[in-house]
């Protein structure tokens, strides 16, 4: 596993390409405050201009002359201020865009390059709320709090600077009730922070449950069990509406706390400035001329303070979508094996030697198997349910590794051969069969994308599901999704087989793949079959003995065990646990 | 919006606690700059008791800001969060009133997103509302008014920004509104596209299809990132544009007060407020800007929550009728079915009787339409033409209790949720003892790998049942089936991952406890169905020939190949 990376870690490895751009926003922020700082001062000037022309009574033209061009510049410093502000933003969005952007994209490539072992453990539910809200609320926060607190900083600063460069004692004044200030609003963005991160637990937990029941709608409506999920529903719905409340409440009481504190600090202000007027200390219209001054800095300082904090649940669900996003980056990826070797053929076969594995340490599923499948072989693997024979799929094409024992392709262990290869060349087809959203021809052609028209077209007619796909309008462009109900379970099936045909693997595995088919297509199947394996290795994993008679070798699986292997007259012969499996198969006749 | 009227009836109180704690706070607000002239004021007179007096007047409107702003959070967050979960809660009813056609038209994928994401933006737009649309109007209607008071000659310089901002606003809003929808629509495909990846992940890596995906993916990210890119350009457009023409207009009427300053000395003064006033003005209509952001995606989440509540549920049941099961004979009177979307009916005018008791078996080639005839059993769909009966009764004239009481299905594909192996057990039967349980596992050859786990029946079972078997997932989904005790059994294909041992026995143990039951068996494989008091024979959704299995050797040339071709196969398996 690679070192987690820490939220703020995550934001700056995405923001960094952009450092220019962040660079010129802060420039450009820092120019926009600056001119906005000024501008109001020529408005201030074209009034006090246009007093002193009326007490001169309306005699002195100079005074109207500067109050027209003071006017000029106080237009001139604000379209500067908006003009900059306006290129920052542009810039601070494509930036926010390309990040979020970067960071789907990644998250997606990193699915593509995690252990089967991950997805295995995970919820889906809670691996697609990555996607749906994480992102999300990290491109919002991006989007809007960036740019705030780069322009805040800028203006807290700015007049922290200014207020002590008039007076440091008011400036002090002003800033005093700062640590208790922040104090309070340190505690409320913790308890804040604990309920946006209970908020986030409890979506990704009723994620979960709405997709697992609506998958198996069939089954709730089948057995009239709406109500009891309508149940367990209320439960989850009911966690998220008191965390998502509390979370709300605590964030959302920031903004006016600190709009009340800042009123306060006014109080403080004033009452200072009086008593130092009232103590001598300052003339009056100096004390007074102070006071108008530190009532607007008091103002100004606590402004940033206030938008600071209002976007800082946003900020939270950020750093809390960022976590998450960083622990899933950090997880262990498949070895690709780049420097190994190549598999271009198999030329000798595949061989399993005394391999022991477990999913969880200490539950050991397979002891000590040993298989030799030689090139041009067909193996079957037969067993009980729960013998590990799917387990021994799941090894071949390296989706977990072995604990001890080797499992090699042509002498070379599995584990030094590049991934890539090692899949180009073992072909599979699964129990279950998934269809992607797209269309038929999409779906076929999933292994070999630049596949022609004809090739899909071979494949289907020996999967015995040409003729289906030709009866539909679209034909092969026909638009299908894995929950639309366009191929019943065999014809997901079939177009699964036709997509590993397709594929012309030299190594096969056959997991009960003929398992939901008809017997009249089973038959053409396994004609088709007959012909792939032909001159290729493979590796059947089947319950049902019928399809496994024509292989050359027959391993019996009991409990993690090899208990008997032969051919099928060997085992026949020797009367035990195969032979009583094929008897009773074929009492139903 | 509508749909949210009755939740505002029903909780009118907090309703109005909000709004008036909103006010207060918003007034609040208005009266500071005010409370701070005076202070200001009364420095400049030298009356210290004035400015002791406001001085207490801002602190006390400090605390009332304070107590009003807290509580208007609590109450709209209480508000907004009961809304909402009231609103999923109506949302996931609906969907669980929803036939299985229903929730395909939908896709799995888009209901979750519904019920998670668009919530979410509902909690948002409903904060939103309480929170600042109720306090902008307030603000902005006051701050109209009193820049109008301060210098009345210019009215119309007022009214002509706020006209501005009204115009450009709801152009800028509307053209926002279409891209947010397309963004919806990508957020949606990047949803299935990462879903369906996570489901077949394993497929995806044995045909090396990593990079493909990912080239897919990024694709449609790019696309999302387009429309994004669009929305923030219009942001940062819109809000500098504002404030230019908000600084242009206190110009231009400083300007005409200076250029009339002689008539009106007096006008000097009003500068100062009038600039705040427009201020104040121009910074609520931008944050109502924003936040229409928010509200117009919450708007588009709002109309997909009500497309979800304006569906009408396809299969209907009829709920006045008794509630106790049926007798256990079915009967299709000319049923016809096709699947939304498709030209071609699935099943063609099938007509056949099944008296209670026996045992029917089903069979046809991959596609001929075996498992749709098992689900209009079940009335998963409802015909398009005909009558499917249960007792003597249409389907459509029985409460769904009798229905779900009278048919037990196990479906093909063996879907357990996670809890543990009781709670899906009993998913057939709430009321099942221990006993009725142990004996269906019993049947179902699931007893022997549950009595393996140290605690049985009590075992977890994962998500996507993930720690069970294809074999195992069956023989449980076929004890869920048998626990219910209804007098109708529908095994859909069922026993396809069990090996031939298992079958066998679970097949032994039907025929010997269910004797009663009317059991219908889909099966692939004719060794299943041979039994059967009266077998169907599909034939590309067409019913071409029924009876036992000596009558349709002699009269159905389809079962004949069938059968011919098994037997083929058993004698190449002999040799």
């Amino acid at each position: 596993m690679q070192k987690q990376k820490t939220p703020w870690q995550y934001f700056v490895s995405y923001l960094k390409p952009f450092w220019k751009g962040i660079l010129t926003v802060v420039l450009l922020s820092l120019i926009s405050n600056v001119a906005n700082i000024i501008a109001p001062k020529y408005l201030g000037n074209a009034v006090t201009d246009l007093t002193h022309f009326v007490s001169s009574g309306f005699h002195n033209q100079g005074n109207i002359a500067d109050f027209y061009s003071a006017l000029g510049k106080m237009i001139a410093f604000y379209a500067l201020s908006i003009i900059t502000m306006f290129i920052s933003w542009i810039i601070t969005t494509r930036f926010n865009a390309h990040a979020t952007n970067h960071m789907r994209k990644n998250l997606f490539g990193k699915f593509q390059r995690m252990t089967i072992r991950y997805f295995d453990n995970h919820q889906d539910g809670k691996l697609l709320s990555l996607f749906t809200s994480d992102l999300d609320n990290v491109y919002n926060a991006l989007n809007n709090a960036v740019f705030e607190i780069i322009a805040q900083s800028i203006g807290l600063i700015g007049t922290v600077i200014m207020m002590f460069m008039i007076n440091v004692k008011l400036a002090i004044a002003t800033i005093i009730s700062t640590p208790f200030v922040l104090i309070l609003s340190i505690w409320i963005m913790k308890k804040a922070k604990k309920y946006l991160d209970l908020q986030q637990d409890e979506i990704s937990n009723l994620n979960g449950y709405i997709n697992e029941q609506i998958n198996g709608q069939k089954v709730i409506i089948a057995n009239g069990l709406q109500e009891d999920s309508i149940a367990g529903f209320k439960g989850y719905n009911g966690k998220v509406k008191d965390a998502m409340f509390k979370g709300q409440f605590y964030s959302g009481i920031l903004f006016p706390l600190m709009n009340g504190l800042s009123l306060l600090n006014l109080a403080i202000v004033i009452g200072y400035g009086a008593y130092m007027i009232v103590s001598g200390e300052v003339t009056k219209a100096v004390g007074l001329g102070l006071i108008v001054m530190f009532v607007e800095y008091s103002q100004n300082y606590f402004f940033p303070l206030t938008q600071v904090t209002s976007i800082y649940s946003m900020i939270q669900l950020a750093i809390a979508g960022a976590k998450r996003l960083a622990r899933v980056e950090a997880q262990e990826e498949e070895d690709q094996v780049a420097d190994g070797q190549e598999l271009t053929k198999l030329e000798q076969g595949v061989s399993l030697k005394d391999v022991h594995f477990s999913y969880k340490e200490g539950k050991e599923i397979l002891h000590g198997v040993s298989i030799d499948v030689d090139k041009g072989n067909s193996v079957a693997l037969v067993g009980p349910t729960g013998s590990g024979k799917t387990t021994v799929m799941n090894l071949l094409n390296r989706f977990y590794d072995i604990d001890s024992g080797s499992i090699t392709f042509d002498g070379k262990n599995i584990r030094n051969l590049t991934l890539q290869s090692l899949r180009n060349n073992v072909g599979i087809v699964l129990q279950e069969s998934v269809i992607f959203t797209g269309t038929i021809l999409d779906n076929i052609r999933y292994g070999k994308p630049n596949a022609s028209l004809g090739e899909v077209i071979a494949v289907a007619k020996e999967a015995n599901i040409h003729d289906f796909i030709d009866s539909l309008p679209d034909k092969y462009d026909t638009k299908v999704t894995d929950e639309n109900s366009l191929f019943s379970t065999g014809q997901k099936q079939l177009i699964s087989i036709a997509r590993t045909l397709l594929t012309d693997p030299d190594f096969l595995i056959l997991d009960e793949a003929t398992s939901n088919v008809d017997t009249v297509t089973e038959e053409k199947i396994q004609k088709a079959m007959d012909n792939v394996i032909k001159g290729r290795t493979s590796f059947v994993i089947a319950h049902r003995l019928k399809t496994i008679l024509n292989s050359d070798k027959i391993v019996v699986l009991q409990n993690g065990n090899i208990i008997e292997t032969g051919n099928h007259h060997e085992l026949l012969a020797q009367k035990g646990f195969y032979y009583k499996l094929y008897t009773s198969q074929m009492a139903f006749e | 919006m509508k749909i949210l009227l009755p939740y505002f009836k029903k909780y009118w109180r907090d309703v109005v606690l909000t709004t008036v704690f909103v006010i207060i706070s918003a007034f609040a607000s208005l009266f500071q700059p005010r409370v701070l002239e005076n202070i200001q004021k009364a420095l400049i007179k030298d009356q210290t008791s004035g400015v002791i007096n406001d001085g207490l007047w801002l602190i006390i409107l400090a605390i009332v800001s304070i107590a009003s702003g807290i509580l208007s959070v609590f109450y709209s967050a209480k508000l907004a969060q009961n809304i909402t979960s009231d609103l999923r809660e109506t949302t996931y009813s609906k969907i669980q009133s929803f036939s299985f056609a229903n929730i395909e038209y939908f896709s799995t994928g888009s209901l979750t997103t519904r019920l998670i994401n668009d919530m979410n933006q509902v909690t948002n737009l409903l904060m939103n509302l309480f929170l600042q649309l109720l306090r902008m109007p307030i603000l902005i209607v006051g701050s109209i008014i009193f820049s109008i008071i301060t210098i009345p000659r210019y009215w119309w310089a007022t009214l002509l920004m706020t006209g501005l901002i009204i115009f450009i606003g709801s152009w800028v809003l509307k053209k926002m509104g279409i891209v947010f929808e397309k963004f919806q629509g990508t957020m949606d495909e990047i949803s299935t596209q990462a879903k369906e990846t996570l489901q077949g992940v394993r497929v995806v890596k044995s045909f090396n299809q990593e990079d493909q995906e990912v080239k897919k993916f990024d694709q449609t990210s790019d696309r999302l990132n387009g429309y994004n890119l669009q929305i923030g350009y219009w942001f940062s457009t819109i809000m500098p544009a504002f404030l230019l023409m908000g600084y242009l207009i206190i110009a231009l009427v400083t300007y005409l007060i200076g250029t009339s300053i002689k008539s009106h000395p007096a006008d000097v003064a009003v500068i100062s407020p009038y600039l705040n006033y427009i201020l104040t003005l121009l910074f609520c209509s931008l944050n109502v800007g924003m936040v229409s952001m928010t509200f117009t995606r919450g708007n588009v989440s709002l109309r997909r929550i009500k497309e979800v509540l304006d569906t009408k549920p396809d299969v209907v049941f009829n709920e006045k009728v008794p509630k106790s099961a049926l007798a256990g004979s079915i009967e299709f009177d000319d049923v016809s079915f096709t699947y939304q979307g498709n030209t071609d009916p699935t099943l063609e005018h099938i007509s056949f009787k099944a008296n209670a008791g026996e045992q029917i078996g089903i069979i046809g080639a991959t596609g001929s339409g075996k498992s749709t005839l098992a689900q209009l059993i079940a009335r998963i769909y409802d015909p398009t033409a005909g009558k499917v009966k249960i007792g003597g009764s249409d389907l459509r004239e029985v409460s769904e209790e009798a229905l779900r009481k009278t048919v037990a299905f196990v479906l093909q594909k063996a879907i357990l949720f996670s809890g543990t192996i009781k709670s899906n057990l009993k998913q057939g039967n709430s009321e099942a003892t221990n006993y009725e349980i142990e004996r269906a596992a019993q049947m179902a050859q699931a007893q022997e790998f549950i009595q393996r786990y140290s605690d049985n029946y009590d075992h977890e079972v994962e998500e996507r049942s993930a720690n069970l078997s294809g074999g195992q997932k069956q023989r449980l989904s076929i004890a869920r089936g048998l626990i219910s005790g209804a007098p109708i059994l529908i095994l859909d294909d069922s026993t396809s991952a069990l090996d031939a041992e298992s079958e066998k026995k679970v097949q032994q143990a039907l025929e010997k406890e269910l004797t009663g039951t009317t059991t219908v068996i889909i099966a692939e494989k004719l060794v299943s169905v041979m039994h059967a008091d009266k077998i169907l024979v599909l034939d590309q959704g067409k019913l071409v020939a029924q009876g036992t299995h000596k009558e349709l050797l002699k009269s159905s040339p389809i079962y004949q190949e069938i059968y011919q071709t098994q037997k083929a196969k058993e004698k190449r398996g002999d040799l």
